[in-house]
């Protein structure tokens, strides 16, 4: 039921006059219906919007936007893909992009400045990551922050895929290997020497799990709706277990796991993607997080459903010069449960008050119960 | 007879899965259109039994909450933050609902949960220490209760990650 090219929509009353608007009441929402098809409407708009922001970027007189569409995935950011195409020294140059746009509400709070500017400080230094293009802080082009980056193509994140799909079973040894060299390589980084000071280190090695207690227990005194006996008794264990200093101060991906990672079917890892929660930290952080059963996707044990758990250490110990330490790796992976739990926590508020009508926010935000069970076995109670 | 609540749901469902999402184009529609189908696995699997469920958990809690109040009141190293705690347990008790509509037990588990969990962040404090038996005891039930919870129910994580461990907490077959 859409109404036609410059009436309105009304499920209830029909077509009215153009610049008139209405309003749908849906549950808790109030959505205004304008003129024309929302959807494909919206998408126009923003289609002459980019090529007008990419025309004042490259200094190019037409810049030609297609195939925008958006990317599922993502939860934080909306991530839209497109092809463009423009003349440069009279040659027709073509080029793919990615976009990632602050959404009006999300899962995590964060800097996309943050994200930005830590990937184009990798660029060069063995961590493979798109290229990144441009920031903007405001929403002067496209009502919202965004920053415009490199689309590699001929890749799978989805864990379903790279997991699942006959193609990537042969390669399957190829890309734990990866995983687990990549990994290293991210803890290897001399921050300071790559101008990633700005980060903020813990004040020192002993202070990184009570850092990240902090940051996501204040998470939770922020967005939870509801009380959480499990997760308010297991920042309390984690106080009362922290765990041992960490080995060195690294950079900390904090979101390493499979579905971050965009692959081939060769067995290439060719971008590591969503550095949205980065930090200085204890390396045992990313070892344990990619460990947490919820990225266990294959329903056993096998850690990101690439590698043995025995394996994975073994590899990135000899990798990184890093020894697993199983009381760190414990505590690391209850956090990681708990944080993860803290997400969802801001998903459900972000629905619940309005901000979002996304199902994945409602979804998530109902779907907590599970990471209790696992923080549970992991404080052993 | 007109359908159940249950019935129409998976209608949805049915609808969602057989007629709309064939016709859909993008990736990321097809995407939250799945979340959708998601969603409304979870509300169906638990509508039927949602208002039982809450109303037996909020009997279990009620009782592990006094029995709580009692080991916070004869423990040896209390502190002074345990005489507020109990005072929450006590007024909990004078205030039983008998109604079963959804937002009234799902209100008084919200209370229930409160209290629970002040009393969980005070027994983390207090256990394992000299003459902390009773607290021990009555944690362990706590505990065991909120990992009943914790696994009932529908969730998506149980058809992929939570696989293993879900059908490791199902009962041998007899």
């Amino acid at each position: 039921m859409i109404g036609r090219e410059g009436g309105i929509y009304n499920p209830h009353a029909g077509p009215v006059a153009q610049g008139q608007s209405v309003r749908l009441i849906t549950g808790w929402f109030q959505v205004r219906i304008l003129a024309g098809p929302p959807f494909l409407r919206g998408l126009i708009m923003l289609q002459e919007r980019i090529e007008e922001y990419l025309s004042a970027k490259i200094g190019a007189d037409s810049v030609a936007v297609s195939h925008l569409q958006r990317i599922p995935g993502g939860a934080s950011r909306e991530t839209w893909s497109f092809d463009a195409t423009w003349r440069e020294n009279g040659n027709e140059v073509e080029r793919g992009f990615v976009l990632r746009r602050d959404p009006d509400a999300s899962l995590l709070e964060t800097e996309r400045d943050l994200e930005f500017r830590v990937m184009d400080a990798l660029a060069g230094h063995g961590v493979p990551v798109p290229k990144m293009y441009w920031l903007e802080s405001e929403g002067a082009f496209l009502d919202r922050p965004f920053f415009v980056m490199e689309r590699i193509d001929g890749c799978e994140t989805s864990p379903t895929k790279v997991l699942m799909d006959p193609r990537f079973f042969v390669v399957r040894a190829l890309l734990a290997e990866r995983f687990v060299a990549i990994l290293a390589c991210i803890h290897s980084l001399d921050w300071r020497a790559s101008g990633l000071d700005f980060l903020g280190a813990p004040a020192d090695e002993a202070g990184c799990g009570l850092m990240e207690i902090e940051k996501w227990e204040g998470v939770v005194d922020r967005d939870a709706l509801e009380p959480q006996p499990v997760l308010r008794a297991a920042f309390r264990w984690m106080r009362r277990h922290p765990p041992p200093p960490a080995q060195r101060i690294v950079l900390v991906h904090a979101d390493y796991r499979t579905g971050n990672f965009l692959c081939d079917s060769e067995g290439a890892i060719r971008g590591i993607l969503d550095w949205e929660m980065v930090h200085l930290g204890d390396p045992m952080e990313d070892v344990a997080w990619a460990c947490i059963r919820p990225w266990r996707w294959l329903g056993d044990e096998s850690i990101g459903g690439l590698i043995e758990r025995e394996q994975f250490y073994k590899r990135y110990e000899k990798a990184s010069g890093f020894t697993v330490v199983p009381e760190a790796i414990r505590f690391w992976e209850l956090l990681g449960n708990a944080k993860l739990a803290a997400i969802f926590l801001t998903g459900a508020r972000s629905f619940c008050e309005g901000r979002t009508r996304s199902p994945m926010m409602a979804f998530l935000g109902r779907n907590i119960a599970r990471l209790e069970l696992e923080i549970m076995d992991l404080m052993g109670v | 007879m007109r359908p159940t609540a249950i019935e129409s749901l998976r209608a949805a469902q049915a609808a969602l899965a057989e007629l709309i999402a064939p016709e859909l184009a993008s990736a990321f529609a097809l995407d939250a259109a799945q979340t959708v189908q998601m969603l409304l696995e979870s509300l169906a699997s638990e509508w039927d039994t949602a208002a039982e469920t809450l109303s037996r958990d909020n009997e279990t809690l009620s009782s592990l909450l006094s029995a709580s109040g009692e080991a916070l009141t004869g423990a040896p190293s209390r502190n002074e933050s345990v005489a507020p705690i109990v005072s929450q347990i006590e007024r909990l008790r004078d205030d039983r609902a008998s109604s079963l509509v959804l937002s009234d037990l799902a209100s008084r588990n919200g209370s229930l949960r409160a209290a629970l969990e002040s009393v969980l962040v005070a027994f983390e404090e207090l256990t394992g220490r000299p003459g902390s038996e009773m607290i021990d005891e009555v944690r362990n039930r706590i505990y065991n209760h909120l990992r009943e919870e914790a696994a009932g129910g529908w969730s998506f994580w149980d058809v992929s990650s939570f696989r293993g461990r879900m059908a490791a907490l199902q009962p041998p077959p007899s």
